[in-house]
């Protein structure tokens, strides 16, 4: 049987196939060339790869939002694209019929994925199966050839358990201090983004390595550009024009950075590609961005509501949210000075973030 | 007597080990252990106070705007907002679209796997070329030896559907399914940005003024959603409960407690007085004597938690979540809520007992059907289908607000936090009854607490040493095989388990299960 075939029988159609191929590699920036040979590698993986899913101190909400996704389906994600050896949330067994399907999936090539933090202080913390998490952790990894951290809790800096007293550490870290080489990937934010994961199982699969990633290893095709450069809002913060008032409709798409936006810290493709299907995203629904793809979320970004006291843009020095000046409702420009604030603040930041890479 | 352990206990949200002693061929004791523990509301004291909606939604990814929903709802009381109609309305709109996620996907995806002998597929011999389909699918899983993740499994026993037309049509409908939930969360990041963890419910309200050309997306989309509800969803949930799994659903295997309790959810009008969930509380399984719910009847037992005694006592308002790994004679970290001194069953059973609709209660008696693990599936189904229909109404209901000059979503003559405040956010969400409780000192937090539906059904004893309802409804369940414990899975399964929202869990020792018997 040849690999489309067996593609076939799990009820992909060669058309849905192809058109999943020519986003994703639209997605990461790759010439249209790219397709066809995508689309080849892609036959010749599907073999479909063992997966190893673990679960630490998580609220399986990574989980959620990867069979949020609509094309492809979650039914084809994981019963076409992936064997999903072991995933508590949705595998048939339990106890020792679980720990059975583990111990068979660690002798092969398996991609390993981690959802949520590992506690490095106290492996009480979180148990699998009587077995402290951490362990579990270090054993899959060395075994595995590669690893792929979704959602903020499994990336560096460990999102809102790494605000918390259990010393909760995403995988980077404790791969650091074990001296494990695996190559990692991070997908930072709460929860990863569907497209996140499925471009980057894609690009893995036809690769057959890790994809350009930056300095807090997430690849730069999804995480490049920062999310105040791409903001659809992004004219009403040059304009000086602030949302004070959500019932407003005059305000309702003004810039929301006095209601504490991260955006103009964040790393993050939610402008571009929206979540649920391309439905939405926090700022389109009045709702400022909290930086959840950045290693300082959640610690360094609280208070997450209020206005930035000093914001720290690098390359400028701070700018006080003050100098911004009050919000007079309607189009009342506070003031070209912001104008050219901001412009040379992002061109400075373009520069600094490639310099960074 | 031998001591059975499931460790992990999978399809459910979050880790959980369970422990029985079966004698006979029955369960004769029964302990629930959660094995995780984050300290999310510790973390929150001493923050701005507003990060909290942000903050505890991110305590549940399956029940997504649960957390987020109910410490609005605190904040707003502590803050002394007034949600206007509209931000009223969207708020339960983004949160009614979660619950027809979560059920089906708790009945198709979380639970189904344990009543289908699956393998029966390949037996079905019908013409329906949609069956046939799925037949084709499984067969050609099985050929090419890889059937992850619906295999390993525990065995099928005597309660489990084999008919192949039958488990061939749920084997479609797990598909379907998956389908319909992602759709669900969609509709629901309409308003709310995005689902899972949505931004949306702020103190005050909410972020997203709507167009209309959202409203009726959302609508057209509902209409889906009831489609499969009232035809496949219930209906499947009526063929299993009223036909191969009726022995079981009349013996009430896993009833558990015989108290039950609602706080009352989805207000219709901005005084909080018509709700859709109605609210009361149900002693002794008397349902013709529902009273009301008296939150300073609410506390938490710690004696068998890896916890320290409170010093500022056990409400909510005042209680501590100190950890203490050394505790001698705790097993859990889920402390012990109890309501009057009872445990206490949440959750759609509860609710709809409490709201008695008559099509359920029919059901209940024409089939003879007891407080059980079927039981449970039949209420989450049937509330499903009244919540979606009464959806209609909502939006009907946001149209003709939208259609007012005055117009608004959010108080934001309150978004500022006072000096000091408290208040209690006590609603009604997918897996039961939900309280945040915040207290407010110098514009920070002071003290949160969340004492969660998950807590509630699988406290550990407290401190009488009655056991939490979980632990009681394992109680008596038939394990005729010690190696296919699958009754055990099936009734811990149905009150929909969340343990990462009964965050104060902790596992406290090691492998050695003898050890969990000393002191008990």
């Amino acid at each position: 049987m040849g690999n489309f075939d067996l593609l076939k029988v799990k009820g992909v159609s060669r058309r849905d196939f192809m058109k999943l191929i020519a986003a994703t590699t639209a997605a990461l920036g790759l010439p249209e060339l790219f397709v066809p040979q995508a689309a080849n590698a892609l036959e010749q993986a599907l073999k479909k790869p063992p997966v190893i899913w673990l679960e630490g101190m998580d609220c399986t909400g990574c989980t959620e939002s990867a069979i949020a996704t609509l094309n492809p389906s979650p039914a084809e994600l994981i019963l076409d694209m992936l064997s999903i050896r072991y995933h508590e949330t949705i595998m048939a067994g339990s106890g020792n019929k679980s720990e059975e399907a583990y111990q068979e999936a660690l002798k092969e090539k398996y991609i390993l994925i981690v959802e949520g933090a590992i506690p490095s202080k106290e492996d009480r913390f979180c148990m699998v199966g009587g077995k402290p998490f951490r362990k579990i952790l270090i054993e899959a990894a060395q075994k595995a050839q590669a690893i792929i951290a979704i959602g903020s809790c499994a990336s560096e800096g460990a999102g809102i358990p790494g605000a918390c007293a259990t010393g909760a550490v995403g995988v980077g870290e404790i791969l650091k201090a074990e001296g494990i080489s695996t190559p990692l990937i991070n997908l930072p934010c709460c929860p990863v983004k569907p497209t996140t994961l499925i471009g980057t199982l894609l690009y893995y699969l036809t690769y057959q390595k890790v994809p350009a990633l930056d300095s807090q290893k997430r690849p730069v095709a999804f995480y490049g550009t920062l999310l105040h450069d791409n903001c659809p809002r992004r004219g009403h913060f040059e304009h000086g024009e602030f949302l004070k008032d959500w019932n407003d409709p005059i305000q309702k798409q003004y810039c929301l950075l006095l209601k504490g936006c991260k955006g103009p810290k964040t790393y993050t493709d939610c402008a571009q590609v929206w979540w649920n299907d391309n439905t939405n995203f926090c700022i389109n629904a009045g709702s400022p961005c909290s930086g959840c793809s950045e290693k300082s979320f959640y610690k360094e970004f609280s208070p997450l509501y209020a206005k930035q006291e000093n914001f720290d843009i690098p390359g400028l020095g701070p700018i006080n949210a003050d100098t911004v000046g009050p919000v007079i409702g309607g189009a009342a420009a506070v003031g070209l000075g912001i104008h050219l604030v901001a412009t040379v603040a992002s061109g400075r930041l373009k520069k600094d973030h490639k310099e960074g890479l | 007597m031998t001591k059975i352990v499931i460790d992990p206990l999978t399809r459910i949200e979050g880790h959980l080990r369970i422990e029985v002693e079966v004698e006979n061929g029955k369960v004769v004791d029964a302990h629930v252990i959660g094995t995780m523990y984050r300290g999310i509301e510790a973390m929150l004291r001493g923050r701005d106070p507003r990060d909290a909606t942000y903050v505890t939604e991110r305590v549940c990814g399956v029940c997504a705007g649960s957390h987020g929903w109910a410490s609005s709802m605190a904040l707003d009381k502590a803050f002394g907002a007034s949600v206007p109609a509209g931000g009223r309305i969207i708020r339960n709109l983004i949160i009614g679209a979660m619950f027809l996620h979560d059920h089906p996907l708790h009945f198709y995806h979380l639970s189904a796997l344990d009543y289908l002998d699956i393998m029966a597929v390949a037996q079905y011999q019908g013409k329906d070329p949609g069956l046939l389909a799925v037949k084709e699918k499984v067969v050609k899983l099985v050929a090419a030896g890889d059937t992850a993740p619906l295999t390993p499994r525990y065995k099928p026993d005597e309660f489990s559907v084999t008919d192949p037309e039958l488990v061939t049509m749920a084997v479609g409908h797990y598909l379907k399914a998956l389908e319909m939930q992602a759709k669900a969360k969609k509709m629901s990041a309409l308003f709310a940005g995005k689902q899972p963890h949505q931004s949306s419910i702020v103190v005050g309200g909410v972020t997203m003024l709507p167009n209309i050309e959202v409203v009726e997306h959302f609508r057209s989309m509902l209409l889906e959603q009831l489609d499969f509800i009232e035809k496949t969803y219930l209906q499947d949930v009526l063929t299993f409960g009223t036909g191969p799994l009726l022995p079981l659903a009349q013996t009430g295997v896993g009833g558990g407690s015989p108290h039950y309790m609602s706080y009352g959810g989805f207000a219709r009008d901005n005084a909080g007085k018509d709700l859709f969930f109605k609210s009361g509380l149900i002693a002794d399984g008397n349902l013709s004597n529902i009273v009301a719910i008296d939150e300073k009847k609410i506390t938490e037992d710690v004696q068998y938690s890896w916890y320290k005694a409170s010093a500022n006592g056990k409400t909510p308002y005042t209680e501590d979540t100190i950890p203490d790994l050394a505790k001698q004679g705790a097993y859990t970290f889920v402390k012990a809520p109890r309501y009057d001194g009872k445990p206490i069953e949440v959750g759609p059973l509860a609710r709809m007992l409490i709201m008695q609709p008559k099509g359920f209660m029919d059901i209940i008696a024409k089939y003879n059907i007891k407080p059980g693990a079927v039981a449970r599936h039949a209420a989450r189904a049937y509330e499903t289908l009244l919540l979606v229909k009464d959806m209609f109404t909502w939006l009907d209901a946001l149209e003709k607000e939208m259609g007012s000059k005055d117009f608004r979503i959010h108080d934001t003559d309150h978004w500022e936090a006072p000096a000091t405040g408290q208040g209690a956010g006590m609603t009604e969400v997918p897996r039961g009854a939900l309280g945040h409780f915040i207290k407010v000192a110098g514009h920070k937090i002071e003290n949160y607490q969340m004492v969660v539906p998950t807590t509630w059904n699988f406290s550990p004893r407290d401190d009488l040493g009655v056991r939490g309802p979980v632990e009681q409804a394992l109680i008596g369940v038939p394990v005729p095989d010690l190696e296919n414990p699958i009754n055990i899975v099936r009734v811990v399964r149905s009150y929909d388990p969340c343990l990462a929202c009964a965050i104060h869990l902790i596992n406290p020792v090691t492998n050695d299960v003898q050890k969990f018997q000393i002191g008990w």
